[in-house]
Order: C-alpha cells, then structure tokens, then sequence
C-alpha cells in the first residue's frame, strides 16, 4: 500500500489483538487519571511507531500529567513544546533531522517524528502551526491531536472541541442559563483533509478502537510527508462519569453517530470501523441519549438539548456531502456539480 | 484538652483527586466559618501541587483557624502546612499511605500529624480493621472512625451523602475549643435549611469511635518509599532527566496509593483475549507464560476498565483495596498452589471462583457517580 | 529593498563586498553551514532572509529554508530543530519579535543556543519601522545573550561570535544580535568577507552531547516541574550566563589572532577616551554621529569621548566600572524608553548607575532618551547632549534626570 516508506522501515498493518507490539514504550507510573482514555492513546501511539521515534509534547495533560514533577514514563526521546506549538515542532524536528542526515552529521535512518497535542492546543492555538506544517510535503511528521473535549489540564474549561451545552468550568450550568456553552463542534480533521491536499494522510481515531487507532498511526508514518490523527479520548474527570467506563463512551461515541471514524489517504476518502457499518446499513445509529445519558457533563441537559444534539448529529448523516468529513451539501439543482467530466484535459470533448 | 495558650489549629482533609474535591473544599470552608461563628479567623487552601487533580490521586486540602489575622499569618503563603492537629481521610484506603506525584514517596498518613494529635477516617470498618493497615505510629495519636463509607462523586455532580456534616461532628468532638458542635450545627441549618443534615453533624459528634493509639501500633507490611532530591550541580543541564529503561516502571512515581479498589483475576476462566492488557491505561498487565495476563499490583490505579472490558463474566473482578496487605503479583500463587489461590479469590471477590456455580456477584461496583439523575447542585467543581 | 549579491567563483579567498548588515548575516550564515532556518516577513529584520534565499537557491549553501506561518512557529521550528542537533538561524523585528516572545522565552529556558538577529524597530502601536531598542532588550532578564552591532562588518562578526559563544558547552545559551533597523539593516557598506578555512577553524561542530534528542540518546526533556525544583534550574541558566563573560573574552581573542578584527576589549569600543572628561555611552549605530561630534568637539578644546557597549548581556559590569569611573560625567543615550523608571531614565542608564553604585568615586550619570522610531542623531542633538552631560559634572544629583533629546514640543 506504501508507495514511499518513511516511517521505521516497515509498519505494517497490525491484523489483530494479538498482533499488537507487548513492549512498553510509555510505561506505568504517570500521574494521568483513573482511566485516562488520552493515557491509552499515547501507549498506542508509541507501541504503532517502535522505539525509532522522537516524541514531542505540547502542554496539556499529556504533557503535565506524565512528567508530574521532574519525572518521566517515557521510553523514547521526548520533548515539551508550547500550547500552540505543536506544528512547529514537529516541523522543526522534522527539518532538523532531515538536513543533518543529508548532510551527513547524523546517521540517515528512518526516525519517525510525532508531535501531539490537545484539543485546545491543537484544535485552537495551535491550529494555525498544524495547518503550516500540514502544506510541508517534504518533512515527515505525525501531529497527533488527543481530544478530551476540553482544556482539562487546567480542571476543565471549553474549548471549540467542547460539545454542545456542556459543563466546564467556563460553561457552567446556572438558573439563569442552562447552557452556557451552545457552539457545535469545529470538525477538524474534515477541515485539515479539505485545506491541505498535499497531506498524504489525515484520520479521525478512538483508542477504544485499538487496532484501528494503532493501523491508522503506522499508515500515517509509513506514508510520510507531514500527516494528522484525530483521536476522541473520553475523559473521565471532564464527562464526569465512573473510570471504568471510558471504552464503552468510546464506543457508544461511534455507534451514535456523534464521532465518525475515517481516513484520507492521498484524497481518498474511506470509513472505518462501526462507522463504516452504519453508513452500509448494517448497524443502526444509536439515539444520542445512550451517550449523554452516561456523563455528568450533561446531567443538567433538558429534553430539548438532547433534541437538538440529535438533530444536528442526524444532519451530519443525512445532510452532509461525507458523513462528519465534508460538512457541505449540493442542493438538488446542482448536481451537476456531482457529475463534473473527471477526464483529464486531453481528454475533454470540446463543447 | 487542648492547652489554652494555643493561638492556632490546622487541620487537613486527605482525599481522592476529582472524586472527593468537592467534599473537601465544603469540609475546609465550614471548619472556618464554624469557627467564625466565635470570634477566629481562618483561612482555607488546596494544595497547589494536586492541582490538577487527577481521579483517584491523593490530594491535600487545609483548614487553619486562629485567635486572629496576626496568628494566621504564619499559616499563610504555604503550599502545605509541616504540622497539622487533624488529618481527616475521606477515603479509609488512604492509610495505606499517600504517594501525590514523582519524587514524593509513600508517606504515611500521620506524617503530618502532631503528637496526640488526631486522624479522622470515614470507614464502615472497626477502628482495628484500619489501623492494621496504617503504617507504625512514631508518636501517640487518637484514631477517630467516622461511620460511613466512602463518599464518591465526580467534577460537575455532587453526591450529598452528609460525609462532610459527620465529618464536622466528629471534628468538633476531638477539638471542641476551637470548633464547636453548636456552631457547626448552626452553620449546617444556615447553609442547608435541613434539620436532617444538622441531625448528620449530631451523629458525626455521638457515632466517631476514638481508638488512642500508641507508638508502635500499626502495620510495617508497607513499601518504604522515599527520595532524595539532587542539587543543581547533579541535575542534567538543559532540563533533561533520563528516559525510562525499556521494561521498567517509573521507580520515581508507582501511584498504586491512587487506588481504593483492584482487580483480582480468575486465571481458569480467562480466555486469553489480551483485552484487560491492551485496553489499561496505566500499563499494569503482563502476560504468563501460559498466557494469561496477570495485574502488577504496583501500577495498578483501580480504575476498573480491565473489569468492564473483560468479556468472561466475574474473570476479573473489582475488590475493596482494604481487603490486602501486599502488591505482590498473583500468578505464582496460582501457579503454585492452584486451588489455595482460588480459595484467595473467592473470600477476596466474594464470587465463585469455580464458573459452573453462580453466587450472586459482590462486586464492589465502583460508586456510579456522575449519574445524571442525581440533583445537580451549584457547587462548582472546578478550580478557583 | 532590491538585494544584490554579487556572483563570486568559488575559491576560498578572503574577499569585500559592498552589503547591508542583513546581507552580512547572511553571509555569516553561509560561513557557518547552518541547518535550519526559518522565514518570516517583517520589516526591518528580513533583508538577511531575503538574502539567505538567492544564497540557497543558487547552490551557496545547504540549509532547510522553512517559510513559517507567523513568528512563533519561526522560533519553535528552530528551537526544535536545535534540540536534535541543527546549528540554526532565525529573526524578527519589533512586534514580530513579540509574537514569538513565548517560544524566545523557552529557547533560553532550556538553554538551546539558537542564534538570532533582531532588527530592532519600534513597537506598535502605532505601525513604525524606524529603530528602536525596547524589542530585543525585553529579552533581557530570560537568559538570551544580547550584543548590538554597529556596523555591516561588526554584524557579520558578531554572528560568528554568536555561534562560537552560544554552542559553547559551558555557555549553550540563545544569542540575539541587535541590528538598528535602516541604519544597519539597510544601508550597503563595505564587508570584508572571510575564507571559509578561517571560519572553520573558528566555529567547532556543533555538538549537544548528552543533550541530543535522538533515539540513541532517550532523554525526557523539560518534564514539569512544581517549586521543588525550578531554583535549581534557574541557578543552571544563571551560572551559564556568568560563564558567558569569559567564553566570549576567550573566542573575541581567538577571533582577533584569526580575523585581525574586534578591538581591544570583547565588550566596549572606546572612543578617543583616554584623556576625555567626559563620555557619552551607549549601543547600535547612535555611536556613528556621536563620534562625529566628539571629532568636532575635540577641535574646539572640549575633553570628550565615547564608550560604545558591544554586549548587553551578560552586562560587563567589571569593563564598565573601570572604564566609566575614569570621567567626570558619562551621558547615557537609550534608544529605547522605559516608562515609569527610576528617573524615568531608559534601560542602559539605569543599569549603567547600578554597576557604578558602589563606587567611591563616581562619576554623574546622567541619561538621555533619543532616536526613538528610528529619528537619526544629528549634529545639533549630539553638541545639546554632550553640552548637558559637560554641565551635570561634578554635580552628583543632575544626574537625576533624564533628558527626551530632539523633541518638538
């Protein structure tokens, strides 16, 4: 499937559980909470990528949690970058790599390059510094976005990733207003796979999707150039529900319809995962009340919040060009838009 | 009972991160608004290193009240006091002692506790049953069980159990010069409008057992965890400290203390599906030589996924943390001494160990908090 | 601003070239085999960048040219790019600079010795690009070392210096060369470009040691910490500063055996002061009409000097003590302002006045804030500013004050 490989030589593609690498490259003793679905990812992230990998950290609970005081659960090089800087960073180190192998100064071998950040460090500030580095073909880098859903490191406040209407500290709810906080969520990933053509390979994961989060980090490495995973990572202290239950808010996070799983590879889009069997029909959506009834982040939710989170998620499913990808649509008297001649310019009929 | 020259009292309430911080901060304001009510003044803190609180990782939070501003002031601009009156737990499992973050070892729960000072836990176990579990005293305290389990809840929903009313009651029995029962009772009715939570405070003061314990007791089963910090001229330039060794675990932070629950493993009925393992957000199973997986007790934080995605009914099954003396792995037991490990399981779990035989499982289900039925209340979990 | 470099073959023979101090630079980037270099436009600062450009394109040097998408990505990809091993080079201007003031704080932080210039310009508001100091002198307290150049030839050496020093294993600080905007940015003068053999023997390899981030070499770095440990860290960073003083006295007196160039001392240039009563001090290209004044000054009986400060930090305190206690009155000129200040004095002054507070003998010190937005010094500002610093000898107290020089009221 790789036409150009960059990552550790080979990544393939992990068949199954057992499939999965034992080793440990992020190990115990990180002070993240009781069933940190973000402390999940970066196992995964780091198990996909092999130990030729350098790990850099933008601030956030992967940053703060893990390295609470002067300490470390890493395995591999790692390094802290700023909020907003995860783009950069993973450029930076990306660049600098390249040019000292080229030149001779360090040994030319395949090192993958992973910058992670959260949904507040990378869907807000450092959204722009993505972006950037998202239009550098030439260096190859993963930015690895964890969304919890909020700027937890900080004890919860909203940030765009933040779900219709719930609780953080900055979206309290109160007699006056129910709901403090009424945006919907900024699709990232669609608008990262829509802006920037020369990314080889975006996704949107769920580490309660093991195997498919890890298959979706190697290809991202194994294709090169800069790439971008999105991973949903329920939050036990931020959706305030019981640690023991983060997989299954993961899963029920799919099988609603609220986080759709999928990859663009070279401008292909394909989904994965139940999401996949939802679109074929063959597993039915799940009402999004299964969902928000499980988190205290929504607990003060009246009837007519539910209805509108369900609207909107059905719009995504019945409105949208690709499900939770494309936000657009084309309206009944513009299909032509649809069936544009694909044929290349020597190959046009003129009118 | 306590000498009269005493300017001040400081009093913290040990806890777990996320799930008792709201009870804490309502127990450390009342401290000081009861105390208000006759004339002291006082001031109330989190411990700035907790924050930000992670689920189930014990964390401090302070009441010093003082005969006026000028006594106070030495209390003040403090992360955490070096000596306090009274430490209360909220969480009886916390005697097994309190590991906060990197660096700072297992300290034992009285560490900060004067001689014949007092340690409060809420606890549904006699005051023995605790005390086997807290490290040797090194000076003479009063333990105070305050009936009551644990009282969980999560960031945004607050469960009102009346922990903190018992707790006040109990406070003002052990330091009634300084916290009286009336005035808690007053501030109680003032805050609540509830004759029953007041009703709490008067069985906090008449149901605390007091258990005086002397130098010696206790129990020295625990690992000893401590550090030393290097110097700047030992530490690494550039702000590098050494990576993890491939196979270790952080030797600087082992976090078992953030647990109040663990899993126990039925190794005949587990199918081999790797699930528990792959799914552990802290890295805690390994795999046998058959090819089970079995938990390493001192990575295990109890937060009880390995249960819920363990598809074998009862394999796994959550277990009170006081039930345990060690964190010695378990796989050699069984493989040793196969049915003397089954019988462990069984009178740990309360569920047969043998699948054919179906007792009602005992399952200490983690405290479904967040249920989004209970009343959402005002009290902003977040940080101030 | 139309740059030409001119086509030189290739052999390796000290040459001069009529440039801007940005092209300079540039030069000394070439000079140096620099890794990474990020991009960034703002006035007045990316001449050199402009410049380092047609360098590469046209096969003059092998570097990763990233164009960034605002300056704190410039800052952090360089910063990232040091810490696996790049000699790198990167720039601002004004509030430019500011926008990657976060990422400028954290290279010096974890003490990765990125090499910058900052082609000073005033802040906004309002927009203004003429030359002020208050951008890169905001570095001042985090750890950067700060020299200021005068010239297009000093530029270039100074970047030189600032690998050699910055690298340097007891130093592996950041450094950032001031450069005034147009008058040193700009202008085309004379440069004396040396031999690639005589660099090489200047600039070591730049090596990390332990320090690389690199799979063979697992490291955590920049773990968080709580109040048990940044004492420590900070002592690291300050004890790095003090060595500083020393590196730099040590590769100005290799530079000088290696170029002929530098001066006597590493850290003042000291003008017709050896029997001057008294001097005017200060930084950049104000020097320049200063010493025009001081010629036509001495013409006409007056005992007057300049002392010209090479590197702001680390502050030569010692240099300055033993050099400024010899007069009767020095006239400190900032370029820059400092609101609410002791006196309302500028940067330079008042810390001018606390390295000579303990003397015995002190000379009065008197400040003068001038050519704020890039207004030139001209002849008329230059005789009111030694006339008013003559007039506070003696006089201890008129120091006190400090005057706004060529000011329409």
């Amino acid at each position: 499937m790789a036409v150009e490989t960059h990552g550790t030589g080979t990544l393939p593609q992990i068949k199954g559980v057992k499939d999965v690498p034992y080793d440990e490259l992020f190990v115990s003793g990180h002070r993240t909470c009781q069933g940190c679905e973000s402390a999940l990812v970066m196992r995964h992230m780091v198990k996909a990528s092999g130990p030729r990998t350098i790990v850099l950290g933008s601030t956030g609970c992967m940053y703060v949690a893990n390295t609470t005081y002067y300490t470390t659960p890493w395995v591999v090089p790692w390094m802290h970058t700023q909020l907003g800087a995860s783009g950069s960073a993973a450029l930076g180190t990306a660049a600098g790599l390249k040019v000292l192998m080229r030149k001779g100064k360090i040994k030319d071998e395949k090192i993958n390059v992973i910058a992670f950040c959260g949904d507040g460090g990378g869907a807000d500030m450092g959204l722009g510094a993505i972006s950037a580095t998202l239009t550098h073909k030439d260096y190859n880098c993963l930015v690895l976005l964890y969304d919890n859903e909020s700027y937890a490191n900080t004890d919860i406040q909203l940030s765009s990733q933040t779900p219709y209407g719930a609780v953080t500290t900055f979206s309290p709810s109160g007699s006056k207003k129910r709901l403090m906080h009424t945006r919907w969520k900024k699709n990232v990933p669609g608008m990262l796979a829509a802006g920037h053509p020369e990314s080889r390979y975006i996704a949107a994961g769920c580490a309660a999707y093991a195997v498919d989060l890890m298959n979706k980090i190697r290809k991202a490495l194994q294709l090169g150039g800069p790439t971008f995973v999105h991973t949903l990572d329920p939050c036990p202290k931020g959706w305030d529900y019981h640690p023991q239950y983060s997989q299954e808010l993961g899963h029920l996070a799919v099988e609603c319809g609220i986080w759709p799983l999928y990859e663009v590879i070279d401008g292909v889009c394909n989904l994965t995962g139940p999401t996949r069997q939802i679109a074929e029909g063959r597993k039915k959506r799940k009402p999004v009340y299964e969902y928000l009834k499980r988190q205290g982040r929504f607990a003060h939710f009246a009837d007519e919040d539910v209805e509108h989170f369900q609207h909107e998620v059905d719009k995504m499913w019945t409105e949208w060009l690709i499900p939770g990808v494309i936000p657009f649509t084309v309206a009944a008297k513009d299909q032509t838009i649809l069936k544009i001649d694909k044929k290349p310019l020597h190959e046009q009929k003129t009118a | 009972m306590s000498d009269v020259k005493e300017t001040s009292i400081t009093v913290e309430v040990v806890y777990r991160g996320i799930f008792q911080k709201t009870l804490a901060q309502r127990i450390c304001r009342s401290i000081v608004l009861a105390a208000r009510k006759r004339g002291h003044t006082g001031t109330a803190f989190a411990r700035y290193g907790d924050s930000p609180e992670r689920n189930g990782v014990p964390a401090k939070q302070f009441a010093v009240v003082a005969i006026n501003n000028l006594e106070l002031e030495a209390s003040m601009a403090k992360y955490e006091p070096a000596v306090v009156d009274v430490t209360i737990a909220v969480d009886d499992t916390l005697v097994k002692g309190v590991e906060s973050w990197a660096w700072y070892g297992r300290q034992p729960i009285w560490k900060p506790i004067r001689k014949d000072g007092f340690l409060l836990v809420t606890s549904t176990n006699t005051p023995d049953e605790v005390l086997a579990q807290t490290d040797t005293a090194l000076r003479p305290y009063t333990l105070v069980i305050v009936p009551g389990g644990a009282s969980f809840a999560g960031l945004w929903v607050f469960k009102d159990d009346h922990t903190d009313y018992r707790c006040l009651g109990a406070l003002a029995k052990v330091l009634p010069d300084w916290v009286r029962l009336e005035d808690v009772k007053a501030l109680i009715k003032e805050q609540t409008k509830d004759d029953g939570a007041v009703q709490s405070a008067q069985y906090g003061y008449d149901g605390a057992k007091r258990r005086p314990v002397k130098a010696g007791e206790g129990t020295s089963g625990h690992e000893v965890l401590q550090f030393e910090k290097p110097g700047w001229t030992t530490m690494r330039p550039g702000i590098i400290v050494n990576a993890r060794k491939p196979g270790e675990r952080n030797p600087q932070y082992k976090k078992y203390g953030a647990r109040t629950l663990r899993p126990v493993v039925n190794f005949d009925t587990c199918i081999k599906c790797t699930m528990c393992w792959l799914d552990c957000p802290d890295e805690c199973f390994e795999v046998t030589p058959e090819g089970h997986y079995e938990v390493v007790y001192q990575a295990c934080i109890g937060c009880g996924i390995c249960a819920q995605v363990c598809p074998v009914k009862d394999c796994i099954v959550m277990v009170d943390e006081l039930k345990f003396e060690d964190n010695e792995d378990k796989w050699q037991f069984w493989k040793k001494d196969h049915d003397g490990y089954n019988k462990w399981f069984e009178t740990k779990s309360g569920v047969s160990a043998n699948p054919q035989v179906r007792t009602p499982p005992a399952r200490q289900e983690g405290s479904g908090n967040a249920n989004p039925s209970a009343n959402p209340t005002s009290a902003s979990g977040g940080d101030e | 601003m139309a740059v030409q470099v001119k086509e030189r073959e290739h052999q390796d023979v000290e040459t001069e070239q009529l440039m801007s101090g940005c092209e300079a630079i540039a030069e000394a980037i070439r000079l140096a085999d620099v890794d990474v270099m990020a991009a960034y436009p703002i006035r007045p600062y990316d001449g050199v960048m402009q410049a380092a450009a047609k360098l590469i394109a046209n096969g003059k040097m092998d570097v990763e040219y990233i164009v960034a998408d605002g300056e704190h990505s410039q800052f952090e990809i360089v910063k990232h790019a040091c810490a696996v091993g790049s000699r790198v080079f990167v720039g601002s201007s004004g509030v430019g600079w500011f926008y990657a003031f976060e990422a400028i704080a954290v290279t010096a932080g974890l003490r990765l010795p990125v090499v910058a210039i900052c082609g000073n310009r005033a802040l906004d508001d309002p927009g203004a690009f003429g030359t002020e100091h208050n951008d890169s002198l905001a570095v001042r307290d985090l750890g950067w070392l700060l020299p200021w150049a005068e010239t297009a030839q000093e530029a270039m050496d100074l970047a030189l210096m600032a690998w050699r020093v910055g690298e340097d294993k007891r130093v592996s600080l950041p450094v950032a060369i001031g450069l005034d905007g147009a008058f040193l940015t700009h202008s085309q003068q004379i440069v004396k470009i040396p031999t690639q053999a005589a660099v090489n023997k200047f600039l070591p390899k730049f090596d990390l040691g332990d320090r690389l981030l690199h799979p063979d070499n697992p490291i955590t770095i920049a773990p968080q910490v709580d109040q048990d440990w940044l004492m420590e860290i900070r002592m690291q960073n300050d004890q790095a500063m003090r060595k500083a003083h020393d590196v730099i006295t040590e590769a100005h007196a290799h530079f000088k055996e290696l170029f002929g160039r530098g001066g006597d001392s590493p850290f003042l240039d000291e003008y017709m002061t050896d029997d001057a009563e008294y001097v005017v001090f200060g930084q950049g290209t104000l020097a320049l009409p200063m010493k025009v004044a001081i010629r036509r000054l001495r013409k006409e009986g007056h005992k007057v000097g300049l002392v010209r400060l090479k590197w702001f930090r680390p502050f030569p305190t010692q240099e300055i003590v033993k050099s400024l206690s010899r007069f009767k009155a020095v006239g400190v000129i900032d370029r820059d302002y400092s609101f609410g200040s002791p006196y309302y004095g500028g940067v330079l002054y008042n810390e001018v006045r606390s390295a000579l507070y303990s003397l015995d003998k002190r000379p009065t010190i008197v400040g003068f804030i001038a050519g704020l937005g890039g207004r030139e010094i001209e002849q008329p500002m230059a005789t009111d500013i030694f006339e008013k610093t003559k007039a506070a000898a003696g006089d201890i107290k008129s120091g006190d004050t400090c005057h706004w020089i060529g000011v329409r009221s």
